[in-house]
């Protein structure tokens, strides 16, 4: 029962949030696809009179991947519902997807429906023509999935894709090594929260943990410091390139981060390591903090020995002027989507948010992240840290999108390698946002 | 006149298969990177034709080529160098026939056969900051108080005194982790992956010299050395000359292994790895298409003149 | 007798430096056997600094079961293995037959055929993906075997020219001339006095075209959508999560496809040993 509030809790702040972000990713003057009404009359929409129509899907839930489990569920569910349609999908590995489904957009020899993420990734899709409009499909199914939750995939006001779970940044706690410097909670406020690292430091005991060869991780820590500084509007703002980079508060919001590293709090051989080496060091209690996206929930959650001592909390507001508790980094990423060139899109589109929703809740049952859609179900099995970071979604102000995914791919990498600067140590918050606001227009 | 056309006839046939799979796979896709490279494309929507515009980005140091050409030249020059004397070294060893000699080649041979993967993987774990092998291995040899590890420590720290901000010392060194030790540590497992390579191709052409040229060189008195010097490198040459052109073009365009260990941009940096990131990651496909016919054309003059090179020899 | 009592002494201690050598040059290239198969029977929290050279503490023989449970393995290293083979005789047909025609055959332009076909190895194979893509599928070949054999010969095939020509060139002119006194035409001469003097060049022509194509990996996720038609890279990449990733059945899975590779490899080296020394050319 009690998580049943905690989901119509969390629409309510997601609703708050505005993600009607990624609208300028579009070029205004580009014709829009057609698709809301336009059919090819050479492959009508609607199922022949025998019924048959074949779909195929690419997805990113490999026999290994934390979402197989919710995909296969989803799917057997869907297919049962629809024994017209003749379902095939095939997973590939995330990174070397990411190129197979460019090139197949390139050369337009896509499935009719296809995963892909949210904002710039699928802006690009959408810039080139290639990707059906959903307005009539989503229209049928506005009662359960917010309209906030589709900004992410809207472009010049039309819906191009469903999203299936949200993940945000989090910051998770070993609290066995916060108890050993008398903390027993997250501490609440930046003052208390240094202090505590301050304290970490001299028991010798490393404050965070961070992998340094993928800069993605350092975001995870340096976008939650900019936006409890600065707050979430600015920051997003500067990222979906309505404002500039030329912003003070965002210079000396930098260096508020850049001082973290100075202070020595970051564990300095995390230079040379993975995620994947991070996240086990952090699990074998070489951490106290380590600030990553929210689908570890279900790893940490899955070994009993460490989630008896592991907690998620939220980064405390460094400028209380301008930011609030509330303000996350993160959202609706993962999203399916579906072909312009697809000879049964309007059926396709359909399915798409049959499947987009039952995957979500399964996705959701299993920890693998928040529900983009609402929750009519019981929810009240699913793990601990999950539940946590609920409540903290419930009580959301505004999210702000991964740098990376928010920003169209030229600047994502000059955004990503400025980043690596400031955490080497070799540009200051000055230096980096009169980087950033020359080369991003 | 007629045995001049089947000599034309003959020559159009056995090319025939080859020129086919060349144009096809090869040279069409040539041609349209180069069509790419005068193209504004982010490799999905439409393009727009900018002229060089995408080569002054190249040659400009904004995406750092200039770095990886520089590391991919030192790569190939180590390659030629160090990489294919010990393959000789081992492949003249192995030939003069000593005991185990097939044994030792198949186990050289290994590591070629070895995924790519595994390699990187294992590289990840020796390099792995005070706990890695290297690291181990380094803080046991001592000069009095200092390890090695510790000298390079320090070395390591100095350099990184001169930021602009104070950057916390290091207390073990993060081998693929800076700019300082990167690279090498990059090169080692490239270079040593291939030495098997190189062995069996040498060692093929070591076999093929005639036993009877070595024997007479016996009963003359030669020793093992002028033996080699004198009758076995000069007859194996164009053998040399193909693991030269081999090793050369391919430390130019490496990339798999690097990529693997590094992973982010500007650390240690390759052509390949620059191209990669600007085709695949930033959508600056146009780019990506000019540093590529880039390659081809540094690639392919390397090819003609170390040919060249062996044909003054002779 | 003093001058080679030292002269022996000399080269056994020269010999025993020699085999110390090789000994150590043996153990190095055989760890890498070694820790794969370690790191195939562990977790990841052995992996991941708790224990990452030594044995397993625990052996974690479901990593196996797991890597083979997942996907299916035993076809895709069929598929692989059927690439492999089709590509290498494409290679070596195509090469032989091209490297004769440029040393073997007089006609003009043979040096600038010879340079041309040079450029093959210069190709950066990642900026290809795309052109080559669409080549594919204007010849309507995408998700079939012949998406991936025919790219991977033609990438091998610079190098199979310059190999064959490498010891194609060390065969005596007089060889052909005199079977062509004898009355072989040009492709008679090819195939029976050629071809089976380049054993040892149709072995590592072989070799190197299969290690182009069985670990590939690009080319291979981008051409092939149907499982079906799925190769080993391409499959063991499959055992990577978005997030997390399990690493111990993805080394089960790893030693999989490389331990059949090497039994073989050890099994054929013999014959490939030999075929290097039955090409020898009596000058």
């Amino acid at each position: 029962m009690k998580m049943k509030k905690f989901a119509s809790v969390l629409l309510a702040g997601a609703m708050v949030a505005t993600m009607a972000g990624c609208t300028t990713t579009t070029d205004p003057d580009q014709p829009t696809t057609p698709g809301t009404t336009v059919t090819d009359p050479a492959n009508p929409s609607t199922p022949a009179a025998d019924g048959e129509v074949n779909l195929t899907m690419w997805c990113i839930a490999t026999e290994s991947d934390s979402n197989r489990h919710s995909y296969e569920a989803a799917i057997a569910d869907v297919t049962a519902a629809h024994p017209e349609i003749n379902f095939t999908w095939e997973a590939f590995e995330n990174e070397s997807y990411k190129t197979k489904i460019k090139a197949a957009v390139a050369a337009d020899e896509m499935p009719d429906i296809f995963f892909t993420w949210s904002c710039a990734f699928l802006g690009d899709f959408v810039d080139a023509g290639r990707v059906y409009c959903l307005d009539d499909a989503y229209a049928k199914v506005k009662d359960e999935l917010p309209e906030s939750m589709m900004g992410n995939s809207t472009y010049n006001g039309k819906h191009y894709g469903v999203p299936l779970t949200m993940n945000i940044v989090g910051l998770f706690a070993n609290m066995d090594l916060l108890k050993e410097v008398g903390y027993d909670e997250i501490p609440g406020t930046y003052d208390e929260f240094i202090a505590c690292c301050d304290a970490l430091k001299a028991a010798n005991i490393i404050p965070f943990g961070c992998a340094g060869k993928e800069t993605w991780c350092v975001t995870e820590y340096l976008e939650s410091v900019i936006e409890k500084s600065v707050g979430y509007e600015t920051l997003n703002d500067i990222f979906l390139a309505r404002a500039t980079w030329a912003n003070p508060d965002v210079a000396s919001a930098v260096d508020t981060f850049q001082s973290l590293v100075v202070n020595g709090y970051f564990d300095p051989a995390g230079d040379a390591l993975t995620n994947d080496e991070v996240k086990a060091n952090f699990m074998a209690g070489k951490y106290a903090f380590y600030m990553n996206g929210t689908w570890n929930c279900a790893d940490f959650a899955a070994n009993d020995e460490f989630f008896a001592k592991v907690k998620v909390g939220e980064f405390p507001v460094i400028n209380a002027d301008k930011a609030t508790l509330g303000q996350l980094i993160g959202g609706p990423s993962d999203t399916l989507a579906v072909a312009q060139s697809s000879p049964n899109a309007a059926v396709a589109a359909d399915f798409t948010f049959e499947l987009g929703r039952l995957i979500c809740k399964y996705g959701y049952l299993d920890g693998c992240g928040l529900p983009a859609w609402n929750v009519n179900y019981d929810d009240s099995a699913v793990n601990g840290l999950t539940q946590t970071v609920a409540s903290i979604c419930a009580q959301a102000k505004g999210y702000v999108l991964f740098g990376d995914t928010a920003m169209a791919a030229g600047d994502a990498q000059t955004y990503l390698e400025e980043v690596a600067m400031v955490y080497g140590c070799e540009v200051d918050g000055q230096t980096f946002v009169d980087d950033l606001a020359s080369a991003i227009r | 006149m007629k045995k001049k056309i089947t000599n034309g006839i003959n020559v159009f046939l056995f090319l025939l298969p080859a020129l086919v799979l060349f144009l096809v796979i090869l040279i069409i896709p040539i041609g349209l990177s180069t069509y790419y490279s005068f193209q504004d494309w982010n490799g999905i929507g439409e393009m727009k034709f900018i002229g060089i515009e995408n080569y002054k980005t190249v040659f400009s140091d904004k995406i750092g080529l200039g770095p990886a050409i520089k590391n991919s030249i030192i790569l190939a020059a180590l390659s030629t160098f160090i990489q294919l004397p010990i393959s000789l070294g081992l492949a003249l060893l192995l030939g003069k026939g000593i005991k185990g000699e097939r044994v030792f080649l198949s186990v050289f041979f290994m590591p070629v056969l070895i995924s790519t993967v595994v390699i990187g993987q294992l590289w990840l774990k020796i390099y792995y900051p005070e706990q890695g092998m290297l690291s181990i291995l380094l803080s046991g040899i001592k000069f009095g108080s200092t390890s090695i590890e510790d000298l390079i420590v320090n070395w390591i720290n100095n350099m990184n005194a001169k930021l602009p901000i104070p950057k916390p010392p290091y207390t073990s060194v993060p081998w693929l982790g800076n700019t300082y030790t990167a690279l090498a540590c990059c090169f080692i497992p490239v270079l040593w992956q291939y030495v098997g390579y190189h062995m069996l191709l040498l060692y093929a052409g070591v076999k093929s010299v005639p036993p009877e040229l070595r024997e007479a060189a016996k009963i003359d008195g030669a020793s093992d050395g002028q033996i080699n010097r004198y009758i076995v490198i000069p007859s194996i040459k164009s053998i040399i000359k193909i693991c030269v052109i081999f090793a050369v073009t391919g430390s130019l365009k490496s990339f798999d292994l690097i990529y693997v260990l590094v992973a982010k941009p500007k650390v240690a940096d390759v052509p390949s790895t620059v191209m990669y990131t600007q085709m695949f990651k930033a959508n600056n496909y146009g780019t990506g298409s000019a540093i590529a016919v880039m390659l081809i054309v540094l690639c392919f003059a390397f090819a003609l003149i170390i040919g060249a090179i062996f044909r003054k020899e002779d | 007798m003093d001058t080679n009592e030292s002269i022996n002494r000399i080269s056994t201690v020269s010999k025993v430096l020699i085999y110390v050598v090789l000994g150590i040059w043996t153990v190095i290239n055989l760890f890498p056997i070694y820790w794969m198969f370690t790191f195939s029977l562990k977790g990841n929290d052995e992996i991941f600094g708790g224990n990452m050279m030594g044995l397993p503490k625990h052996w974690l023989w479901s990593n196996y079961s797991s890597a083979m449970k997942t996907g299916n393995m035993g076809l895709y290293f069929l598929n692989s293995a059927i690439v492999a083979v089709v590509s290498i005789l494409i290679v070596l047909i195509a090469s032989l037959m091209a490297t004769f025609a440029i040393t073997r055959l007089v006609w003009k332009g043979r040096n600038l055929m010879n340079k041309f076909f040079m450029l093959g190895l210069t190709i950066p194979i990642h900026s290809s993906l795309l052109p080559v893509f669409l080549i594919l599928k204007k010849l309507k070949m995408l998700d079939s075997y012949q998406s991936l054999f025919i790219p991977y010969a033609a990438f091998s095939l610079a190098m199979g020219i310059l190999i064959c020509s490498g010891f194609m060139e060390d065969i005596p002119k007089d060889l052909d001339e005199a079977a062509t006194i004898d009355g072989c035409g040009t492709w008679k001469t090819f195939f029976l006095v050629i071809v089976p003097l380049m054993k040892p060049a149709v072995s590592t022509i072989g070799i190197y075209t299969f290690l182009q194509c069985w670990n590939e990996l690009m080319f291979a996720n981008t051409f092939i959508t149907s499982g079906r038609f799925r190769t080993l890279p391409v499959g063991i990449q499959a055992l990577s999560g978005q997030h997390t990733t399990d690493w111990g059945p993805i080394g089960a899975a790893l030693v999989i496809a490389t331990f059949p590779t090497l039994l073989v490899y050890i099994f054929l080296s013999k014959r490939i040993q030999d075929s290097f020394i039955a090409g020898a050319v009596k000058g």
